[in-house]
């Protein structure tokens, strides 16, 4: 390395990945930090390369955005030789990421109670649907029964439909934020001390510390928080309609009115007939801006006047008179953003043989790149790199079935 | 067993308020750092007046939505616009390692206390800010909320059922998960780059980037042409895939059938109906091409089932299954409370009130809630005194101007 190159956050760290789609994301965060990243993949690539939306070659592309800036291995050999390899990889790395339950890990192997006996300097994390713990330690779950049994879902979604999930595999990404500061303080330790130790993460868990202030409105006010479609009933607030979609409006919150007068003036200057209605004092009251009239009303004004207005206009105007409006923005929306286009947050990266624009990391460290490094990589792209680079004993017992 | 918590030792100046910071520094102060808030009488953090309250009555000191998040912290109360008060928040950086903050762009500049003010007393500070849309750009000062960026973030607009307006979450996604959490991993990465270079570290976390990465693979499928929009509880991965009624009002079962074997298990489990029999179902493209159908049987079939039967039954068959708890469903559920999940702390105002534990264990050196959230000021005479070095005298004075307290 040359010498003025900055160090990478995590430079020196590295991590082997056994992750199944639950973990992914956890990992990713590692990767763009500057951690090498080792994806371990069975023989013929993980099946999470297969989940739809594909590209026109058939890769996942919620794969690709999970595994860039990671290597890929396929270890190779009989059962034993594989083991052989992955303890000799392990023995090489600071931390190990998993995210199955106890009993599929103890299967493979993997029991984190014997992993960190074997390797006492690994920060083993392992992300699981319900914890190591715990009579539900191995029940089967999926995205959706993790956001149903973390109480998430419960909150999604019209009182008249059943409830909704999220949109894509968000239960990897609440638990990835959660494993990945969990991972790096216990990296911390390990730095300081020596000593690896178990991380264990629930997604369960993981999910309930994300219901906003659901559990304390049962807890302080006996009162149960239900679904109630696209937000909180108020004048002012929620979603309207435009001509090419939908923006967020919010002029009160919380009972109070943020942004009328500017909302009113701005009605009024663009001679929306009774605009001026919503001067009228009743709108001061909080009973009458959360009526059901009250909420009809205003969004009958405000919608005859977004109309014929493109969701951008709307933002850029409103905000310009400093209310707090959003588009509701598409993937494609966003891909154009302004904003995003002007602070350069997509990077260009060979997909599957396309140029597609990546979306960049969630911060920015000053002076260093820290992103999205490499594209995802070809099933067992870098097993030879990465197994000849192992200590002597693994590679003569890789190499010896050639 | 370590009875030293992980980051004992590293000294947080938190300049977070509302929702997208507090969620920052709570792990942070949870496994040990000396989180010490940084709140004004005169300019109270909002969230400390917005509802639940213990009660119903409101009060800052009272709201269980502000508590939760700010356990293990400490508060001192400096006014900010005084001289003598930006001095002391100067002072206290130079004791911290880490300044946090999620204010508009250039606040804590123009308070004198931005990242060239802080590296002036602190040369190996890493210090955070979170603005909405970042520090540059045509939109850098555009302003909003947990709900607006998740709205121009794109997840509200995918999220809901296709024929209808989207519903998003119903939370304040962005404020609980994203912004704070990919946050946390930011400081936590530059205190270990510093542990090894002795340099500290500015970080931008634009809350529109953090939350985009949330739904980063539509963005790439948009990029690859390939058009991705609402699709309810469809998975393209699993048919039966959804959420289906059971016994009693508004009450759900959320179901997932991947495989073939869960296939077969959720029909024994189901009691074997003849639809279930009928050969294009035996495959996983031949379900999910029928999987409007199939969706209208099963929930046919399991109105009558109690949801928790159904998911145990389910569970213990092999199939991805669960009850859709509600909040209060969550406090009594048995997985939950056999990891502690929930943690009851003792407030001077609240009194018992109840917590979210840590959603991890580190096996050797676990955090732990080490108390409730602080009442308004309640640390600014000890920081003043035993760590900024104030005698009692300056402390009385500065207090009687207003400067602190």
């Amino acid at each position: 390395m040359n010498a003025t190159t900055p160090l990478t956050p995590l430079d020196g760290i590295r991590v082997v990945d056994l992750s199944t789609g639950l973990g992914t994301y956890a990992g990713r965060l590692f990767a763009d930090l500057g951690a090498d990243v080792i994806k371990v993949e069975p023989a013929g690539g993980a099946p999470e390369r297969a989940v739809p939306p594909l590209t026109e070659g058939g890769l996942s592309l919620a794969f690709a955005f999970t595994e860039a800036g990671k290597r890929s291995v396929i270890l190779e050999g009989s059962d034993a030789d594989r083991a052989e390899q992955l303890e000799n990889l392990l023995g090489t790395a600071q931390v190990l990421l998993t995210s199955e339950g106890p009993g599929r890990l103890r299967e493979r192997g993997l029991r984190p109670a014997d992993v960190t006996r074997r390797h006492p300097a690994l920060v083993h994390v392992s992300i699981s649907p319900f914890g190591l713990t715990g009579p539900w330690a191995d029940r089967p779950a999926s995205d959706l029964t993790l956001l149903a049994a973390g109480g998430l879902l419960a909150l999604a979604g019209d009182p008249d439909l059943p409830p909704v999930r999220a949109w894509g595999n968000q239960t990897s990404i609440i638990s990835g934020v959660h494993a990945a500061t969990a991972a790096l303080i216990a990296v911390l330790v390990l730095e300081e001390t020596g000593r690896g130790q178990i991380v264990d993460v629930s997604a369960q868990e993981a999910v309930a510390h994300s219901l906003e202030n659901a559990v304390q409105y049962v807890d302080l006010e006996q009162s149960v928080r239900h679904r109630v479609g696209s937000g909180p009933v108020e004048a002012g607030t929620g979603l309207f309609a435009c001509s090419d979609g939908w923006v967020y409006l919010v002029g009160g919150l919380g009972g109070l009115p943020l942004a009328w007068n500017a909302i009113t003036e701005w009605l009024e200057g663009a001679g929306v007939a009774g605009a001026a209605t919503l001067r009228e004092p009743r709108w001061l009251a909080r009973d009458w801006r959360r009526s059901a009239e009250g909420v009809r009303t205003f969004r009958d004004l405000f919608e005859r006047f977004a109309a014929p207005r493109t969701k951008r206009e709307l933002y850029e105007d409103g905000q310009s008179r400093g209310i707090s409006i959003a588009p509701v923005s598409t993937p494609d929306d966003l891909l154009a953003s302004p904003q995003l286009v002007e602070r350069g947050f997509f990077r260009p990266m060979t997909v599957d043989g396309r140029t597609l624009a990546f979306p960049g990391s969630p911060y920015r460290f000053e002076g260093l790149d820290v992103a999205p490094g490499i594209p995802p990589a070809r099933p067992g792209a870098d097993t030879r790199a990465v197994l000849d680079a192992l200590p002597a004993a693994a590679r003569t017992t890789a190499h010896s079935k050639e | 067993m370590s009875s030293r918590l992980p980051l004992e030792g590293v000294r947080v100046a938190d300049f977070t308020w509302v929702g997208a910071g507090p969620f920052l520094t709570k792990p942070l102060a949870d496994h040990g750092a000396d989180v010490i808030k940084i709140e004004s009488r005169t300019r109270t953090d909002p969230i400390r007046s917005m509802a639940p309250f213990r009660d119903g009555r409101p009060g800052p000191n009272r709201s269980g939505y502000f508590a939760n998040r700010n356990s293990s912290k400490r508060s001192v109360c400096l006014d900010l616009k005084s001289p003598r008060g930006k001095e002391l928040a100067l002072d206290l950086m130079a004791r911290s390692d880490v300044v946090a903050s999620n204010f508009t762009p250039g606040t804590m500049d123009r308070l004198g206390l931005g990242y060239q003010d802080a590296v002036a007393v602190k040369p190996d500070i890493v210090y955070l800010e979170m603005p909405m849309q970042g520090n540059t750009g045509p939109h850098r000062d555009f302003r909003g909320y947990g709900l607006t960026i998740a709205a121009a973030g794109g997840l509200l607009g995918l999220t809901g059922h296709p024929e209808r307006p989207p519903v998003g979450t119903g939370t304040n996604y962005p404020d609980h998960v994203p912004n704070p959490l990919h946050a946390a991993v930011a400081v936590l990465a530059a205190l270990r780059r510093r542990r090894r270079t002795g340099q500290g570290q500015y970080i931008e976390l634009a809350q529109l980037e953090s939350t985009t990465n949330v739904i980063g693979p539509a963005l790439l499928a948009a990029a690859a042409g390939r058009r991705v929009d609402r699709s309810a509880n469809e998975d393209g991965a699993a048919a039966p895939h959804g959420v289906y009624p059971c016994a009693g009002e508004d009450r759900w079962c959320a179901v997932g059938v991947f495989t073939d074997q869960q296939w077969q298990a959720l029909v024994e489990v189901l009691g074997a109906p003849e639809w279930a029999a009928k050969p294009g179902h035996t495959t996983p493209g031949g379900r999910w091409a029928a999987r409007r159908e199939l969706d209208a049987l099963v929930a046919d079939a399991t109105s009558t089932w109690e949801a928790s039967e159904l998911a145990d039954a389910l569970s213990a068959a092999g199939v991805p299954a669960a009850v859709v708890s509600d909040a209060a469903q969550i406090l009594a559920d048995p997985q939950l409370n056999a990891r502690d999940h929930w943690k009851t702390l003792e407030h001077p105002e609240m009194g018992s009130s109840v917590y979210d534990n840590i959603p991890y264990r580190l096996s050797e050196t676990p955090g732990h809630l080490r108390g409730p959230a602080p009442v308004l000021g309640a640390d600014t005479r000890d920081v003043c005194l035993d760590l900024l070095g104030l005698t009692p005298d300056e402390y009385e004075h500065l207090a009687a101007q207003g400067v602190v307290g």
